[in-house]
């Protein structure tokens, strides 16, 4: 049977790929989810997906374009409340609680699950004051001396100290594309958060600034649960430990990266990494 | 270019996977050297003891094996090396084989010295292995050094030695042989002799395997089933 041919039969009929393959469980979960649906308007972009992040892991989710791997990212801190049209329904648990629950103020919880945009974003401010509003609004820092450690400690956890630490009143856009990549996770981890979630978070940057960046995602993990969203596989392969792999708005395949990208168990999954499709 | 030499990737991780494998390499390698050692003492001094030994740890050797290659596809997959990563990595493959077999060699050579030591007093043919074997181990050891340095002069010589040792082997199956002619009652006990023979000029080919991988490693050019010339002209060339 040539590739192709599987490829047609396969992407026709949703019974193949509708239940996930993998363990979805994990030993007591940082994050929790199941029967995550997602729908645009009448357009539904997620379907029934089930799925525990585990504490101080790198999960990766790959996909082709339009599979639904933002989307389901974005859930995991409410960042598609944003979008009127929106609806989310299913369990979105955080250490057990619903993140969801209509009484729960979505401020803090995106301190606690910080994201890092594909575009570096920092605000038009000093690279100081980037990192320093969000424990400075948090209420993170009692004196100027506390605000100054987190922001230090901030920097150097995001590997960019060295590279900023004699202009820090400079202006954060004025930074390279990757400083200012590392500069936005300075701003999610100077508010100490649990979880970080990272939407394509190298797409717009150069080999080099992506491969400290990866580094650094290697360094988080000892301390922080991540998930990142990601086109290129072989960073997939190279930051996470576990991937996921989402295919029309399915989670088809759960398991370890060395397993996914060695020996997959669907056949979506092993057509998409090898490059026949997506 | 060495890869040793190289400074080091942004990825901490990538660093620390490459030079596991290597270490892994290096250990198997010492402990096949060790193998190959103990096989032909065990064979010379007829002692099923350490033959024993030899046939027993042959699975460590297995087991090392596999796990060597299943840490290359790992990097293979989660890192996609290029240029001397990728040989390196490629080298590491092709080399664990070579080991493997060299392994197989010894456990072959102490499974006759097993069965010589059941049968009585040695036969004739010990001279030649002690020359061989002597020859073939240090070439074993030169390849493993060479592996280890980075050294391509060391394989170039590695590969000179198993010329030498093919023309060794020829002469010695000729003696072998003579002696079956002469005493037809000892021709079993020589047979085993030929075959343990037969097994170092194999680790012999087998360490002039891992040398031709050092010169790929290190020079980029792929010397099997090329001269010894060359070969020497693939070292001395400046690239």
């Amino acid at each position: 049977m040539s590739m192709n041919e599987s490829n047609h039969s396969l992407s026709s009929n949703a019974s193949e790929y509708s239940t996930t393959t993998g363990q979805i469980e994990v030993e007591n979960p940082k994050m929790s989810m199941r029967n995550v649906d997602v729908s645009y308007g009448d357009k539904q972009a997620i379907f029934n997906v089930n799925l525990d992040i585990a504490k101080n892991e790198v999960i990766s989710m790959i996909g082709p374009s339009g599979c639904g791997k933002s989307t389901f990212l974005r859930c995991l801190n409410r960042m598609n409340d944003t979008i009127e049209s929106c609806k989310v329904s299913g369990d979105l648990l955080l250490e057990g609680q619903d993140i969801y629950d209509p009484k729960l103020d979505v401020v803090p919880l995106r301190a606690r699950v910080g994201m890092v945009f594909q575009k570096p974003n920092p605000f038009p401010k000093s690279i100081y004051d980037n990192v320093a509003y969000g424990p400075h609004i948090h209420g993170l820092a009692n004196t100027k001396f506390e605000l100054d450690e987190i922001v230090e400690k901030s920097l150097k956890k995001a590997g960019l100290w060295d590279e900023v630490k004699d202009r820090l009143d400079q202006p954060g856009t004025g930074l390279s594309g990757g400083q200012q990549q590392r500069l936005c996770i300075a701003r999610t981890i100077a508010v100490s958060p649990e979880v970080i979630l990272m939407d394509e978070p190298c797409s717009a940057l150069d080999p080099i600034a992506t491969a400290r960046i990866e580094e650094l995602i290697d360094e988080l993990s000892a301390n922080y649960t991540i998930a990142i969203v990601t086109h290129s596989m072989q960073q997939a392969a190279r930051v996470s430990h576990r991937t996921a792999y989402f295919h029309l708005g399915y989670l088809v395949e759960i398991g370890s990266t060395d397993d996914i990208f060695t020996n997959p168990s669907h056949k979506l999954t092993e057509a998409y990494i090898t490059g026949r499709f997506g | 270019m060495s890869t040793d030499k190289s400074s080091s990737h942004i990825s901490q991780r990538y660093d620390d996977e490459l030079s596991g494998v290597k270490s892994q390499l290096f250990e198997m390698g010492g402990i096949v050297e060790k193998q190959v050692k103990d096989a032909i003492q065990s064979l010379l001094d007829i002692d099923s003891r350490i033959a024993e030994h030899v046939v027993k740890d042959d699975t460590t050797i297995n087991d090392m094996e596999v796990a060597v290659d299943e840490d290359c596809a790992l990097i293979l997959a989660r890192r996609q090396p290029a240029a001397s990563d990728l040989r390196l990595v490629l080298t590491i493959i092709k080399t664990t084989t070579d080991l493997e077999r060299i392994g197989d060699e010894a456990r072959k050579i102490a499974n006759q010295a097993i069965m010589l030591a059941e049968e009585g007093p040695a036969p004739s043919g010990y001279v030649e292995v002690r020359h061989i074997g002597h020859s073939v181990s240090t070439m074993l050891s030169q390849a493993l050094d060479s592996l280890v340095r980075q050294d391509v002069n060391l394989a170039l010589e590695v590969a000179k030695k198993d010329k030498a040792v093919d023309l060794e082997y020829g002469t010695a199956v000729r003696e072998m042989m003579t002696y079956m002619m002469e005493d037809p009652r000892s021709i079993s006990r020589v047979m085993g002799i030929m075959w343990s023979l037969r097994a170092l000029e194999r680790i012999g080919d087998h360490a002039r395997n891992i040398a031709e991988h050092v010169i790929y490693l290190v020079k980029g050019d792929d010397v099997r089933h090329v001269g010894i010339k060359q070969m020497a002209k693939a070292i001395s060339d400046d690239d």
